[in-house]
């Protein structure tokens, strides 16, 4: 988690987007004074519903960038997350994968690896950057904890593409995956060690599957109206000039700083 | 506060219940709309997606109901007026985002235009079905206010009501309308916008550096801010204290969760509102909401007219319940007769606050609704002619 919160760090301050008007929706705890010294606003949604929510933050004050951060992405948020690429959402969404529910003693999650899970699971696992790419996601990645660089970079070219951004972080989770002996450290350094920067790869190839290694690097980057502009668009259309555009140019919110600002 | 002009549709006007809620959350101030699309709410939507781009007003259809209360509750926190609206099947997923509105104490409005259940049920027939589900249907204690429209007058008023008890407690409010008073047409007035109050939100007005996001003030209720201000919240689900921070003691439970109950239990006195016609002289008092009231207030007329003595006390807020004016005519009055288009629900309130003084009739969800004057005018009949005690709730077939 703590790697997690450096690179947003550094990608926040590299993307030079004003700390004030991101905000952090998480289905996962964060450790408070950690998230407080990345100078954001910081939402805590039930399991699942980051995206969501987040949602409701980006339409209500479109200048705000939103970042949810996921942990069983495609379990309760799943159809959230779909939708959020299919409308082409301003999010950008960091999904933390530690193949397994880690708050609750390891219980196999959709991302659990047959290979990886001693008797546990036997069902096939998402393969996230596929997912996103073919929802219409403009940006997905993929990167170990350890690869705190490129996910640093990542952060911040995601933070400036306009339309739902998906990273996958893939972090140690402990207790039940792989073997009982190994602990979290020398597991996230199994990761690195396993992975394989290939960028542009395509997605559909970028499976883990626990034999081979693990692909990561950027695979999606593309451009696609976003939910904001399809909405001016269709309303300009109809109404003319009746309708004043939604987004983050509200000039009055600007001059103000907003009501409290 | 007084509404933004902008919003108001002054004048008269015949719009269904459906139309009326949508007109009345504008003219409250609701600039947006989180909704997944439901018979027989489907109207309140149309209304607004018509309206809201020539308001200044987003919407945004989500994926499902879930996401559709989730969305409005970030919403909220940005500074906007926020709504979804559903019905029975919808609300039923809105409870994971009802109770944490309630803990994060997010003001919002949530219609929702019963329909019968359980399960699929008969979507587009009127019911009363969901009233203890609003109640209680989170987990979790908790408590918020609920309101039910009897007519597309009262719809567009109520609406506003909802937004601002919503803005005054930080709490979700619930519209509990249904599909009969959803379909309603009726002339409806809207006053011109100097005439009508919208209650502002709490902001916090101190130093920015002092701020705590959930100090609650004399009346239990925290100040807000809007987010993207430099803030830096840490606003969570789990139960936590003043700065927003997780607390996973027993301690803060008390600390943080009792409050979100008392802030309303407090202030009941001053947020249940009771319309009371003749029920100082009456022998029966009938209790009813929404539709229901439109079917007992003929059968009362047509029930003094034959000579009984039978007052009204129509529901305005079910929630929080009005226990003490139940209390107190109980100890006067011979009867209670509660008609509801459900099994039993609201009456069980009544009888709980009759202590035992008073004869509570139930007049259920019948073949041909609830809305069958002869029905609950033959339980006033019965009602007044009983001179027995009897001991719980006597149905009526």
């Amino acid at each position: 988690m703590n790697s997690i919160i450096s690179a947003l760090n550094k990608g926040i301050e590299a993307a030079g987007v004003d700390r004030k008007r991101i905000s952090i929706t998480s289905d996962i705890p964060f450790e408070p004074e950690a998230v407080r010294s990345l100078g954001v606003d910081y939402f805590q949604t039930p399991r699942g519903r980051a995206i969501a929510f987040g949602t409701g933050l980006k339409l209500g004050n479109p200048s705000l960038k939103v970042i949810p951060v996921v942990g069983d992405l495609m379990t309760l948020g799943g159809n959230h997350f779909v939708h959020g690429g299919r409308r082409n959402m301003e999010l950008l969404v960091i999904c933390v994968n530690n193949f397994v529910y880690k708050k609750i003693a390891g219980i196999p999650a959709p991302s659990t690896q047959a290979t990886f899970s001693p008797y546990s699971t036997f069902e096939e696992p998402f393969n996230f950057p596929h997912l996103g790419n073919s929802c219409g996601a403009v940006y997905t990645a993929r990167w170990t904890a350890l690869h705190t660089k490129e996910l640093a970079a990542s952060v911040s070219e995601a933070l400036h593409k306009r339309g739902l951004s998906m990273i996958e972080v893939l972090a140690p989770g402990p207790n039940y995956y792989r073997r009982i002996d190994v602990v979290e450290s020398e597991l996230l350094q199994f990761y690195f060690e396993n992975s394989v920067v290939k960028n542009n790869e395509d997605p559909r190839n970028a499976a883990i599957t626990g034999d081979d290694k693990i692909i990561v690097g950027k695979f999606t980057d593309k451009e696609r109206p976003t939910f904001i502009d399809s909405y001016n668009v269709q309303h300009t259309k109809i109404l003319g000039d009746k309708f004043t555009p939604h987004g983050p140019a509200s000039e009055k919110q600007k001059v103000s700083g907003g009501k409290n600002g | 506060m007084k509404a933004d002009k902008n919003g108001v549709l002054s004048g008269s006007h015949v719009l269904s219940g459906n139309q009326a809620c949508a007109e009345g959350a504008l003219a409250a101030g609701c600039r947006f709309l989180g909704l997944y699309p439901i018979v027989p709410s489907i109207e309140i939507s149309e209304r607004f997606l018509e309206r809201a781009p020539q308001v200044g007003a987003t919407f945004i259809q989500m994926e499902d109901e879930v996401s559709a209360l989730a969305a409005v509750l970030g919403a909220s926190w940005t500074g906007k007026k926020s709504m979804t609206v559903t019905s029975g099947p919808g609300l039923s997923l809105m409870m994971e985002h009802l109770g944490l509105g309630v803990m994060l104490e997010t003001p919002c409005v949530i219609a929702d235009i019963q329909g019968v259940g359980p399960g699929l049920g008969l979507p587009t027939h009127p019911a009363q079905g969901d009233m203890m589900q609003a109640r209680w249907g989170s987990h979790g204690d908790y408590e918020i206010v609920a309101l039910a429209p009897s007519s597309p007058q009262e719809m567009f008023d109520y609406t506003i009501k909802a937004f601002n008890f919503s803005e005054r407690y930080r709490i979700p409010v619930a519209i509990m309308s249904d599909a009969h008073v959803a379909r309603l047409k009726e002339t409806v007035l809207i006053p011109p916008a100097d005439q009508i109050n919208v209650e502002p939100r709490r902001y916090y007005e101190g130093a920015k550096d002092s701020y705590l996001p959930f100090k609650r003030d004399k009346d239990f209720v925290p100040r807000m801010v809007d987010i993207g201000q430099g803030y830096r919240f840490h606003v969570t689900g789990l139960t936590h204290d003043d700065r927003g921070y997780p607390i996973m003691f027993e301690e803060c439970q008390e600390y943080n969760v009792h409050p979100l109950v008392w802030k309303i239990r407090q202030a009941a006195d001053k947020i249940v509102e009771v319309q009371e016609t003749d029920t100082d002289e009456a022998d029966v008092v009938v209790v009813s909401y929404g539709a229901t009231s439109r079917a007992a207030l003929k059968a009362i007329k047509q029930a003094r007219d034959s000579g009984i003595k039978v007052g009204s006390l129509k529901l305005v807020t079910v929630w929080p319940f009005p226990e003490k004016r139940v209390a107190e005519l109980a100890k006067r009055a011979r009867a209670f007769v509660v008609p509801e288009m459900n099994c039993g629900q609201v009456v069980l309130e009544v009888e709980r606050n009759t202590y035992g003084e008073a004869n509570v009739f139930f007049v259920p969800h019948g073949d041909n609704g609830v809305e069958h004057t002869e029905d609950i005018l033959s339980a006033i009949k019965q009602a007044s002619q009983t001179n027995v005690a009897k001991s719980g709730i006597i149905e009526l077939a």
